[in-house]
């Protein structure tokens, strides 16, 4: 198990380093000065060619391509990733500080559709129950035909134009006033729901949990119909094998040939399905951000999108990069985790 | 084939699905038509009024756009927004109209050259095998690496704005799943003796792809195509509503829903006052997309019985 | 062979067992009997979909959705299993009634390992520690001849070949000593050199256990060194019954004559072997009359009306022919004894 890990591990930088090169291809299409412009935060540099030329020299802009490539590598291992005009910081600052706000949005979204989700599948599989059937199907043709965008604005004009009672933003201004302005709260995991109650602000996280409710549903809703839906035929599938019955043979109690013989099992394919919804939750979050204003990496990246801010766009899909790779391993991990077939292959 | 076309016919969600997607093409080619365009661009959409807010349906042309319209020498042919406004007095009811020109050009296209890309380069790399298999593997899991919007969305940014540059984005990074499948099932024909005997008589490599593995792998590539087109319009609208897909006015469903956004909670007391800007507009992009997926679904269902009767 | 005094392990008695399908009933087993004593081998053989498994799901009570047994009793130890519930039943199977399948391959679950598979209906039936879990394990896998059994308890399924993947079901099923074994078709999917193989091994262990098995399979010739009696069954039911003897050198049913013609035999030609013409009939649509008919070279205007009854034609033999003293005539010109020979 161990061995298989490591190896995995190993295989990392390699595809690290191929999505690097393909985003530098990508970067590479514009001009060197448009590059250049990622660097700065004074255009009003770019308006003296000599200026602007030593400082294309500097950054190596318009080197041939493997001298380009490398550069450029070494700055992003020195996390230098330019300046964003969109957020008035560096790239590298604006991803950190917004890095909280989205991993608190991903993070709430993805594991309570794998606990419930999962859980929720098995039930569905074991006993014929109408209303859980009938929910699963329903989520799945919503999950299936509404696009993210078009179920966001849904919830927002429901329950915020004319309920009001999911707000968008992260934090109303009062508590916002409170959490970043005040010296009395400390930040300990910039998770303000977990801040708030460390802090013992029950206002302030009912008002963050407020803010949080309508992107997570948002986010997680197409989840939710895809891993309900394996999980249910999966399990089906499953507990019609021939080792379900050699179990029941030898006199195993039904919940343990549920719980034991036939989960694990039916949980192979719902680890590639699981992986493929966070893969979409991490574009999700573009258009999730951008619906409620939630101001996170998704929001900045559309907005800087929006300005052409090159810089900004570049770091974002690294970073997003990164994460779908390091997503990519723990399904692998998974898998391997379950399935003897693949961890002693 | 024709047992298809009979399956298809006969299921009621596929043919819910047809039927639907009959109408849209219907849309489509009667667009001039059915909303008769006042540019020699048609698919700038007209706007009624310079009013920022939307407008409800039934709003008349202004006065201001009459005069405009009138110096022109323009005759005025519609009088009327009868899906109301968006902002900036963008008519509705044209801009959906010839959105489903776009839309079906945008699904279409891009399917069809990403099937293309996916085609070639896994039919390559099944069937050469060694290392041009391994790098063209290891390619597709680079491409993969980037999560589809995040990668359509830089790469549009790039580009600049315009339909074309998204369609271009969707493509560059939508054939990786094409190409999986066809090289799956090259390999598992490739074992088949009808190709090892087409090889011991010496007929050339590439005519032994064109020829008889292809045929017999490209089916479930079209399914999967098929159902992909849905999934395309979705990102290629997500994109417009990001602002970084169509160019300001283009008739584009995505760009319409992004008009909306900003309008969808209503003004203070009047909750959803603005519901007719978000709601035509999402319609449209809903039936065209789940059109699509009926249709899809019961093709996967006929050429995976397995599946047939889960949910 | 066959020996009264001994005990009656099972007897089932009018078994029916059927489908409720979405297309109609389909009557899998309908009234089948037989008996089986301490120690004893009954071969049930039959072509596939002639309802041999459905009777051995239906003894231990595993049948699949929609199967249900309507009718019949089945006496285990002269108590009626038909009539205990779930949590009774759990109590059996596995400890005096334990099966092996046909599919090593899927019928063990392959993210588990072969030692936590082997010892389970100990822990289940017992409640055994751990390491004398795992002690108990590396025995049976010595009693089943697998070699270096304590490496073995630690792998998984896939890692082991067809023949030590049947061997290790083999020593599932005896883990607690059961009573009785049942073995649905358990050399069927395994190459001919293993299939020998195995079957010695179940002999000698048979005898090391004094357990009583029931051997299901398609291929008489399996079980011809194995059995002591065999039941022939056709579409559901029983339809030749007697001791392994009487089937080889005097079979009276047309359709056990049809098998035994169609056992590859040493001092035939491999062309001359004719199997039985036609198919098993669709369940949902048997035929009139005789079911075998369609198929029979005996087969008269009666036959094509009405159906035999299972009887008593000589000492201990049952058969369900019209015609029974007709194939009688002409098995006599073929002596079956090929096979048999091996075991004599
Ligand atoms: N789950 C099921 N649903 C419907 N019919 C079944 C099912 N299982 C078995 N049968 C029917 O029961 C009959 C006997 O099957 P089986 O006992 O498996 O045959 P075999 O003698 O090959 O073991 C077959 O005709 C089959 O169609
Ligand atoms: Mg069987």
């Amino acid at each position: 198990m161990l061995s298989y890990i490591i190896r995995r591990i190993l295989i990392l930088p390699l595809i690290l380093l191929g999505v690097t090169f393909l985003i530098f291809c990508l970067f590479s299409l514009l001009s060197p000065m448009e590059r250049l412009a990622t660097y700065i935060n004074d255009p009003s540099v770019l308006k003296n060619p000599q200026s602007a030329q030593r400082l294309i020299d500097k950054y190596h802009l318009d080197e041939p391509f493997p001298s380009g490539y490398v550069h450029w590598l070494k700055s992003l291992l020195r996390f230098d990733f330019g300046w964003s005009p969109t957020a008035n910081q560096p790239v590298w600052e604006a991803i950190m500080q917004r890095l909280p706000a989205t991993m608190e949005l991903v993070l709430y979204s993805i594991i309570p559709v794998i606990l419930v989700g999962i859980w929720l599948g098995v039930i569905s599989a074991v006993h014929h129950n109408d209303i859980l059937d009938q929910f699963i199907r329903v989520t799945a043709i919503i999950g299936w035909s509404l696009p993210t965008f078009i179920f966001g604005l849904l919830i927002l004009f429901i329950f915020y134009g004319m309920l009001g009672w999911l707000p968008p933003g992260r934090l109303s201004t009062w508590a916002q006033y409170i959490v970043y302005a005040e010296e009395g709260f400390k930040n300990y995991t910039y998770f303000i729901t977990i801040d708030s109650l460390l802090n013992g602000r029950l206002d302030i996280f009912w008002d963050a949990l407020k803010h949080l409710i309508g992107p997570i549903i948002t986010l997680s809703y197409i989840s939710w119909a895809y891993l309900l839906r394996i999980t249910r035929s999966s399990m089906l599938e499953t507990l019609r094998k021939d080792y379900i019955r050699t179990a029941r043979s030898k006199g195993v109690d039904e919940k343990t040939v549920i719980h034991q013989h036939a989960r694990k099992n039916a949980m192979i394919p719902v680890v590639t399905v699981a992986g493929m919804m966070i893969i979409r939750m991490l574009g999700g979050v573009v258009i999730t951000e951008t619906v409620f204003t939630y101001p996170g990496l998704g929001f900045w990246a559309a907005s800087s999108a929006q300005q052409l801010d090159y810089g900004s766009i570049i770091g974002f899909a690294l970073l997003f990069a990164f994460l779908m790779v390091v997503g990519n391993l723990i399904v692998d991990v998974s898998y391997a985790l379950i399935d003897p077939r693949v961890r002693l292959e | 084939m024709n047992r298809i076309v009979k399956k298809l016919l006969s299921n009621t969600t596929s043919l819910i699905g047809l039927i639907l997607l009959f109408v849209f093409v219907i849309i489509a080619v009667f667009a001039p038509i059915i909303a008769p365009p006042l540019f020699s661009d048609p698919y700038q959409i007209p706007r009624m009024s310079w009013d920022t807010e939307p407008q409800p349906p039934g709003f008349p042309l202004s006065d201001d756009m009459i005069f405009i319209y009138e110096s022109m020498g323009e005759p005025i042919i519609r009088d009327k927004a009868i899906f109301g406004t968006a902002q900036g007095g963008y008519d509705i009811f044209y801009g959906l109209i010839w959105g489903t020109r776009t839309a079906f050009r945008i699904g279409i296209v891009t399917v069809v050259f990403s099937m293309l890309i996916g085609v070639i380069l896994g039919s390559i790399a099944a069937y050469f095998g060694g290392w041009l298999d391994e790098l063209l593997m290891r390619i597709t899991d680079i491409f993969l690496s980037i999560p589809f919007l995040v990668a359509a969305m830089v790469l549009t940014t790039i580009l600049g704005r315009g339909l074309d540059k998204v369609m271009i984005a969707l493509v560059f990074f939508g054939w990786m799943g094409y190409a999986r499948v066809i090289r799956g099932s090259i390999l598992c024909a490739k074992e088949d003796v009808y190709v090892m005997a087409a090889r011991a008589l010496g007929v050339k490599d590439y005519s032994i792809i064109v020829r008889h593995l292809l045929p017999n792998t490209i089916f479930p590539v079209m399914v999967q195509a098929s159902m992909n087109i849905g999934s395309m319009v979705i990102t290629a609208a997500a994109l417009s509503f990001l602002g970084v897909g169509a160019p300001l006015g283009y008739a584009d469903w995505g760009q319409m829903v992004s008009f909306a956004r900003n309008w969808i909670i209503g003004s203070p007391g009047h909750a959803g006052e603005y519901w007719y800007a978000v709601f035509f507009p999402a319609v449209f992009i809903v039936l065209f997309v789940l059109s699509w997926n009926l249709v899809g679904d019961t093709l996967r269902d006929i050429m995976d019985p397995r599946l047939r009767g889960e949910l | 062979m066959v020996n009264d005094n001994k005990t009656k392990i099972l007897q089932v008695k009018d078994l029916k067992t059927y489908f409720f399908t979405e297309n109609g009933i389909v009557k899998a087993v309908d009234g089948v009997d037989f008996e089986i004593y301490q120690g004893e081998t009954l071969g049930l053989v039959g072509e596939s979909g002639c309802g041999k498994s459905v009777t051995a799901f239906s003894i231990v009570k595993l049948l699949d959705y929609p199967g249900k047994t309507v009718g019949g009793q089945v006496f285990f130890r002269g108590e009626d299993l038909l009539k205990k519930n779930e949590k009774q039943m759990r109590q059996i199977r596995g400890k005096e009634i334990s099966l092996i399948f046909q599919e090593p391959m899927t019928s063990l679950n392959p993210v588990f390992t072969i030692g936590f598979q082997i010892t389970e209906a100990l822990k289940v039936h017992y409640k055994i520690s751990k390491p004398k879990a795992q002690e108990k394990a590396v025995q049976l896998l010595k009693k089943v001849d697998i070699p270096i059994p304590e490496q073995r308890i630690n792998e998984y399924p896939h890692q082991l070949s067809g023949g030590m993947r049947q061997r290790a079901m083999i020593a599932m099923a005896l883990a607690c000593d059961p009573v009785l074994l049942i073995a649905d078709e358990p050399t069927t999917s395994l190459d001919v050199t293993i299939q020998a193989q195995i079957l010695e091994l179940m002999k000698t262990l048979l005898k090391e256990f004094n357990s009583s098995l029931i051997m299901i399979t398609h291929d008489l010739g399996v079980i011809a060194e194995i059995a002591d009696r065999i039941a022939v069954m056709y579409a559901g039911k029983i339809v030749e019954y007697t001791d392994t003897r009487s089937i080889f050198y005097n079979p009276l049913h047309p359709y056990t004559y049809g098998l035994l013609t169609s056992i590859p035999r040493l001092d035939m030609d491999i062309e001359k072997l004719d199997s039985i013409p036609g198919l098993v009939p669709d369940p949902l649509h048997f035929p009139e009359g005789c079911k075998f008919h369609p198929r029979c070279p005996f087969a008269t205007a009666k036959c094509r009306k009405e159906e035999p009854v299972l009887k008593e034609v000589e000492n201990k033999h049952l058969v369900r022919c019209w015609h029974f003293e007709k194939v009688k005539e002409e098995a006599k010109k073929i002596a079956f004894t090929g096979r048999l020979a091996v075991s004599e």
